[in-house]
């Protein structure tokens, strides 16, 4: 069993824990989300996630954890899924076939990633988003454990996507008017 | 304007730091040269056998020939194409018999070795890089053959006994639409130039180099102005290479072309070969002689299998010589695999009526005996 393997099942499970906890089960919360992470793993639904979606990138991951140890507000937010769904809306019709050009198979000598990324690391830092520079600095890492043989694996996957549409799709909180 | 703390962007320096150093670095890319044309000494000759059969339905075979000379034939069988039960199953012919096939990839251990759900296997591609038998087959979760990931798996005991296999990473896509069917070639620095090929919405050949560890160091799309599947590669030189493609666009098909001169870092379509390709599978060899030699399926159907031959690297070819002729049009003679083994005897596996795999064993000499066969 590769390392990658292992990756692959885990992470699909802790997804799929994520998931669970974003239902309204108040204090029940987090124990409903480590209950279902056991449950996914032993059952055999982590293995079948793993064959029909594949491995979720480092990203999502990220992500997944984030709502499980912190509870917080998501990094995701609408501006952050407005970029992802734009970054899969250009790459994935590309890497699927429109046209000669293949972005997926830069990502097995990723130079221009990196250079890409370093550079969207400093937009990050200037406008204090510290929390998607660790997500990404997850992603990267990801890399030279030898969890993802191509780059662009361990940044985005179409589960990202859908997760990112599915935030662009919930109606935005809006602020309560001060009252009179 | 939120703070702007040093900390995540030096957690983020590090990481990129690390992922740079992990890069690969792979010698400029190029193939092993074959070797200049020799004059074919063997006599004319040809035999042709059935294989032994492993279960009601074969499909797919492919061919390898081993350290010690034994010949080495992988195909999936089952009850049924796609079932539960169809398994990647081993035969080698040892003198001038085959042994019993024996499972060497089977779903339930592909899901076991991958931790994913896995519903059926296919599509096996044999390879012999010194001591070590190579196996790539694809397997599916869901859907039919698009959903295919490609699974690599070794053995360093004849086949007897194998690695556990690990699925490659080859799309971004839920991994999947990943598919072998022809032979790789060898690279000059050890690794592995594979054909593939891609069928979720778009069909199209693709090129995956790896290095002499097996790691996946690039990925290349062959352009193709119609749809195309199974790209079959042979090396003309160090940098130059011709790969044949089966042809899955709308009407009477032709056999298409991709050719590369910088090793398979960039293909180029060609002008479609004057050979009839009806949306089936072709195999593609270059002889001792220097001549390549393709076979597929004539005009309309699966029930003739033919050989052609060319003199000029692929520019011009040979009247077809039939290996099967079937006038019924529903018989099935497909999928070929082609070998040349250390004798020079030329081995050709196909699928036999999708019951069987048959294995034909001739020469150079026997294929230049053949009316029109000069190329």
């Amino acid at each position: 069993m590769s390392a990658s393997a292992l990756y692959g099942w885990l992470a699909q499970a802790i997804v799929f824990g994520a998931a669970i906890a974003l239902l309204p089960l108040g204090r029940w919360q987090r124990p409903a989300a480590l209950g279902a992470i056991a449950v996914a793993s032993v059952s055999g639904l982590a293995a079948a996630l793993h064959g029909f979606l594949g491995a979720p990138s480092a990203t999502l991951l990220g992500l997944a954890l984030w709502r499980l140890l912190n509870g917080g507000a998501s990094p995701l937010t609408r501006k952050a899924a407005w970029v992802v769904v734009g970054a899969g809306a250009v790459f994935y019709p590309l890497a699927l076939g429109l046209g000669p050009f293949d972005p997926y198979g830069l990502g097995y000598q990723p130079w221009p990633l990196l250079g890409g990324l370093a550079l969207a690391a400093l937009v990050l830092w200037r406008v204090g988003a510290g929390a998607w520079l660790l997500l990404l600095a997850g992603a990267l890492a990801a890399y030279p454990l030898g969890l993802f043989a191509n780059l662009w694996d361990a940044l985005i996957d179409p589960l990202l996507v859908a997760v990112a549409i599915g935030t662009l799709l919930k109606r935005p909180h809006k602020k309560k008017a001060p009252r009179p | 304007m939120k703070p702007r703390s040093l900390l995540p962007l030096a957690i983020f320096a590090l990481a990129l730091t690390a992922a740079a150093w992990r890069i690969p670095n792979p010698a400029p890319a190029a193939f092993v040269a074959p070797p200049p044309p020799a004059a074919a000494t063997a006599p004319a000759e040809f035999a042709s056998t059935l294989l032994p059969v492993a279960a009601p339905s074969a499909h797919a075979a492919a061919l390898a020939e081993l350290p010690d000379g034994r010949l080495a034939a992988a195909w999936f069988a089952g009850s049924r194409e796609g079932a539960a039960d169809v398994a990647v199953w081993l035969s080698l012919r040892d003198g001038e018999h085959w042994t019993t096939p024996h499972p060497i990839a089977t779903r339930e251990a592909t899901a076991q070795a991958t931790l994913a759900y896995t519903r059926k296997v296919g599509n096996p591609v044999l390879f012999v890089e010194g001591q070590r038998l190579h196996l790539w087959f694809v397997s599916v979760s869901w859907g039919g053959w698009a959903g295919s990931s490609l699974n690599h798996a070794h053995s360093d005991d004849a086949g007897a006994t194998w690695s556990s296999p690990r699925k490659l990473q080859t799309s971004p896509f839920f991994n999947i639409s990943t598919l072998g069917r022809a032979p790789p070639v060898h690279l000059a620095d050890g690794g592995i130039g594979l054909p593939v090929y891609h069928e979720f919405i778009a069909k199209h050949g693709e090129w995956l180099r790896l290095d002499a560890s097996g790691a996946l160091v690039g990925k290349t799309r062959m352009p193709q102005p119609v749809r195309t599947l199974q790209p079959a590669v042979v090396a003309l030189d160090g940098q130059r290479a011709f790969a044949a493609l089966r042809d899955a666009g709308p009407g009477p098909g032709r056999v298409r072309v991709a050719v590369t001169d910088d090793a398979g870092q960039h293909w180029q379509r060609s002008a479609p070969l004057p050979l009839p390709n009806p949306n089936a599978s072709v195999a593609l060899l270059r002889l001792a002689s220097g001549h390549l030699l393709l076979a597929g399926n004539g005009e309309g159907n699966r029930n003739r299998l033919l050989l052609w031959l060319s003199a000029d690297e692929g520019r011009t070819w040979s009247a077809p010589r039939a290996i099967e002729d079937d006038p019924e049009i529903s018989a099935e003679y497909s999928y070929p695999a082609l070998l040349l083994a250390r004798d020079g005897r030329i081995h050709l596996a196909y699928t036999w009526q999708r019951k069987g795999i048959r294995h034909a064993v001739f020469t150079e000499a026997w294929l230049n005996t053949l009316p029109g066969a000069q190329p």
